[in-house]
């Protein structure tokens, strides 16, 4: 069995420029994607349905269809086609998502779906273009407001400009990260992700006020406290990217969408946010242990 | 006594545990739920999952569908009307409109409303257009917009209500969505239906109609008058009698029983009417006398007809008996009007579809279903998805289990960890039993948050107490257990704060994500993540 305790990293060996330089040019590489995104297309990620309105059909068959034959089966244009991992337990071989964009009747898809002969009709959802924008709309306040929030407890618990500051960029980068390979990718926004960048921003100050508490708040040396925080916040981390993983490898398998987009958000700003918390907000602590208190 | 008292985190945990046992096992401990089985008189498919546990599943992990959509309709608001203009104004701006009055509803000033509305509930008339019928007749709407009252809302949710109850259907709910910026969306649940059903149900506008079709219109053509409305009525049943057969019973209001007899009177009802040869194809009965196959002889004194939808179910005479206390006005003493639907294929369902159809009436407002925002889901499928996220649930435990145990590989820090963020789920799934609330994929998703910060939190507590080796004394403990939760409070708070907004704002299943991660969270460092620390205490002392 492999064995891991957390590594001392020498922070002396690096200066403060040298140590940011990382964290920071992810950083603006993110934005890059994410300014470049929204030049291009009209906005800084691409919306899923629950968001630009549209209709997903989940249907089940035991005949191998193409792609191209499940589209053939609709008048509406077809978005996209999206095949589910089936068990030996499921009543059909074959399993698909189909996505329509919101131009598709939910009421005329799903009948072409129930009166189509290899197909079963299983399931479907729709957001109507109305709905998806007040959802928008929510979204973008809801995760506003949480980050203010968050914000202004993180300079209420430690008081002082610095760390407090150093928690809101590392949260931010934690959220910018993921949105930037999420695009990428080619993943579409939807609520569950937009949930689990709300998650991200709890996770993501967990181990930032760990850190912070350790090197301000108790005796010891600067590097001995960094190193007794990381050994408890890289543990934590670690903990969470294992189960986020996990859960969104099986969920992708098992065809549940949302858990399996909030599980990949997770593990990418999780590991945003072990390079965030170790590099970034570390040498700004530094910075303000030995230079920035005396000035 | 005093280890009791000592280790009152611990003692508070078990409290805990076993009181969501009970909730979560014992049927019939949640309000809402008998002890005979799930709550209301559900299907089968419902009892059957709902039988190990109390916990109660929304459609994602059980089938069934949900529509959210708007309601048809605009609203004139600040229109000084009257309760004693209102009758009236419904009817001009009906007319001028072209629409039945049943598309019209002036809200008028009463003590409950300083200003008057009027609406207008279909999706043909325009702003303007309303403004305009309203301007004719003088009254100056301050703005025309989009929606209806809360009065029609409220109507709407007890009109849809009251149809999902009469129709069986288990476990359905309706509910008004408020968004800010002033939408209002009408959402309906209903379990083991599928989309066309339930819209089939809504859209059932229901209109029984009474009519009496006789002779004495314009070259020998039949009149046909509604004889008796729904607001007539004062009570509805269906009921299998002896000698009557299957019928429907209803009693006409007091009020309106004299006006019926007399106009049963006046349409030739008085001596009674066999009703011999009525066509049932055609109400007006238009092809009496002219074509090869009459109808009704002119002569006769015609029939009572029912319909729903606009389709004829019945068509019946009248008995001399009856004919003979309508003109006497003995009806008023026993005013029962019985439909008997003996005629019909199946008497029975006929019957109990005219009670449902009266008693529901018809929806005050139309659902624009072309901007519904639902979802409908099989029941087997759904079933997997509920098997396969608890798999996923317990592999991303197994995960974290193992991860924790490579890190300290020390068996009495890391089992009673586990069992600790486990517990911290089973409290909480406790506590969604109780409250009855629907579990769906977006709550077992904070679940699993919920379990990884528990484990965050848990490692925090114990790197922070077993530092450096030996714990000497209860002293030494509390003031490391102390330094920890500060930590962990603060972390707390920030998820917290990053979760609330999201228990607010109406996004869907979102809130009840936030709403599981938060309780979770409180549970978490109020009660389970305290209790570690007693635990861990115990087991670290111990050894020394």
């Amino acid at each position: 069995m492999f064995e891991f305790e957390v590594p001392e990293v020498d922070y002396t060996q690096y200066s403060n420029r040298q140590l940011v330089a990382v964290p920071l040019v992810v950083l603006a590489l993110s934005l890059a994607v994410i300014g470049g995104w929204w030049a291009v297309t009209g906005a800084p990620v691409d919306r899923g349905i629950d968001f630009t309105g549209g209709t997903e059909l989940t249907i089940g068959t035991n005949a191998t269809l193409t792609n191209e034959e499940i589209e053939a089966t609709f008048d509406e244009p077809v978005v996209s086609v999206q095949g589910i991992t089936t068990t030996s337990e499921s009543t059909y071989e074959n399993q698909y998502v189909v996505t329509f964009d919101n131009s598709a009747n939910v009421s005329s898809v799903r009948s072409a779906a129930q009166s189509a002969e290899e197909l079963t009709l299983l399931g479907s959802g729709t957001t109507s273009p109305l709905f998806g924008g007040q959802n928008q709309r929510l979204a973008v306040i809801g995760v506003g407001v949480a980050f203010v929030g968050m914000s202004l407890l993180a300079f209420a618990f430690f008081r002082t400009f610095v760390p407090s500051i150093a928690i809101v960029i590392s949260a931010f980068s934690d959220i910018m990260i993921p949105l930037a390979i999420m695009n990428l990718l080619g993943i579409k926004l939807s609520l569950g992700i937009v949930a689990a960048l709300l998650m991200l921003i709890g996770y993501s100050v967990d181990s930032d006020i760990l850190l912070n508490n350790h090197v301000l708040r108790r005796s010891g040396g600067f590097y001995e406290s960094t190193y007794r925080a990381m050994r408890t916040g890289v543990t934590m981390t670690l903990t969470s990217i294992a189960a986020m993983t996990v859960m969104a490898v099986a969920a992708t398998l098992f065809g549940i969408g949302l858990m399996a987009d909030i599980g990949l958000i997770l593990v990418l700003g999780l590991t945003a946010d072990l390079m965030n918390t170790y590099l970034l907000n570390v040498t700004l602590l530094r910075w303000y242990k030995y230079e920035g208190v005396n000035r | 006594m005093s280890t009791l008292r000592d280790n009152w985190r611990v003692v508070l945990l078990v409290v805990l545990l076993l009181t969501s046992a009970i909730a979560l096992f014992v049927p019939g401990v949640p309000p809402g739920t008998s002890a005979d089985g799930p709550a209301d008189e559900s299907g089968p498919a419902a009892s059957e999952s709902e039988q190990l546990t109390n916990l109660n599943y929304g459609i994602q992990l059980s089938g069934g569908t949900r529509l959210r959509a708007p309601i048809v309709g605009i609203t004139a608001e600040n229109v000084n009307v009257t309760q004693a203009d209102s009758s009236q104004l419904e009817q001009t701006v009906a007319d001028e409109l072209d629409l039945d009055t049943i598309d019209v509803r002036v809200r008028p000033v009463t003590s409950e409303r300083s200003a008057g509305a009027v609406e207008v509930v279909t999706k043909d008339v325009t702003h303007q257009e309303l403004r305009t019928a309203l301007e004719n007749n003088g009254y100056q709407p301050t703005t025309v917009r989009d929606g209806v009252t809360p009065e029609t809302r409220q109507e709407m949710v007890e009109a849809v209500d009251e149809k999902l109850r009469t129709s069986a259907l288990s476990g359905a709910s309706v509910q008004v969505v408020n968004v800010p910026g002033g939408q209002h969306f009408v959402s309906i649940t209903a379990p083991d239906r599928d989309r066309e059903e339930l819209v089939d149900l809504l859209n059932e506008r229901g209109t029984v109609k009474i009519y009496a079709v006789y002779p004495g219109g314009e070259n020998g053509s039949f009149v046909r008058e509604e004889v008796l409305k729904r607001s007539q009525m004062s009570d509805i049943s269906a009921a299998d009698r002896e000698g009557v057969g299957w019928a429907v019973y209803i009693t006409v209001s007091s009020d309106a029983a004299d006006e019926f007899s007399q106009r049963m009177v006046d349409a030739g009802f008085g001596d009674g009417a066999p009703c011999g040869n009525y066509n049932h194809s055609d109400i007006q009965q238009t092809t009496a006398g002219g074509s090869a196959d009459p109808a009704l002889a002119n002569d006769e004194p015609g029939c009572l007809v029912h319909t729903l939808n606009g389709e004829v179910v019945t068509a019946r005479g009248v008995t001399p008996g009856l004919g003979e206390s309508f003109a006497s006005g003995e009806f008023a003493n026993d005013p029962v009007y019985v439909m008997q639907t003996g005629s019909s294929d199946n008497p029975a369902e006929t019957a109990s579809e005219i009670e449902l159809n009266l008693r529901a009436g018809q929806l005050p407002a139309p659902l624009d279903l072309s901007e519904d925002s639902g979802s409908s889901l099989d029941p087997a499928l759904a079933e997997r998805f509920k098997q396969n996220s608890l798999l996923t649930g317990l592999l991303a435990v197994l995960a974290v289990s193992l991860v924790v145990y490579v890190r300290y590989k020390r068996v009495e820090v890391v089992v009673p960890m586990v069992v600790t963020a486990l517990s911290e789920v089973f409290i909480l799934l406790g506590f969604v039993a109780f409250v009855q609330y629907p579990l769906n994929l977006s709550h077992l998703a904070g679940f699993i948050a919920v379990i990884g910060t528990g484990v965050d939190d848990l490692i925090i507590i114990a790197d922070e107490i077993l530092q450096q080796g030996e714990v000497e004394t209860g002293r030494v403990f509390q003031s490391r257990f102390r330094k920890a939760f500060w930590v962990i409070g603060a972390a707390a708070a920030t998820t917290i704060m990053a979760m609330s907004p999201l228990m607010v704002l109406p996004l869907g299943d979102l809130s009840g994500f936030a709403i599981i991660t938060i309780v979770g969270v409180l549970i978490g460092v109020l009660v389970t993540r305290p209790a570690y620390g007693d635990i861990l205490r115990h087991l670290v002392l111990d050894e020394d």
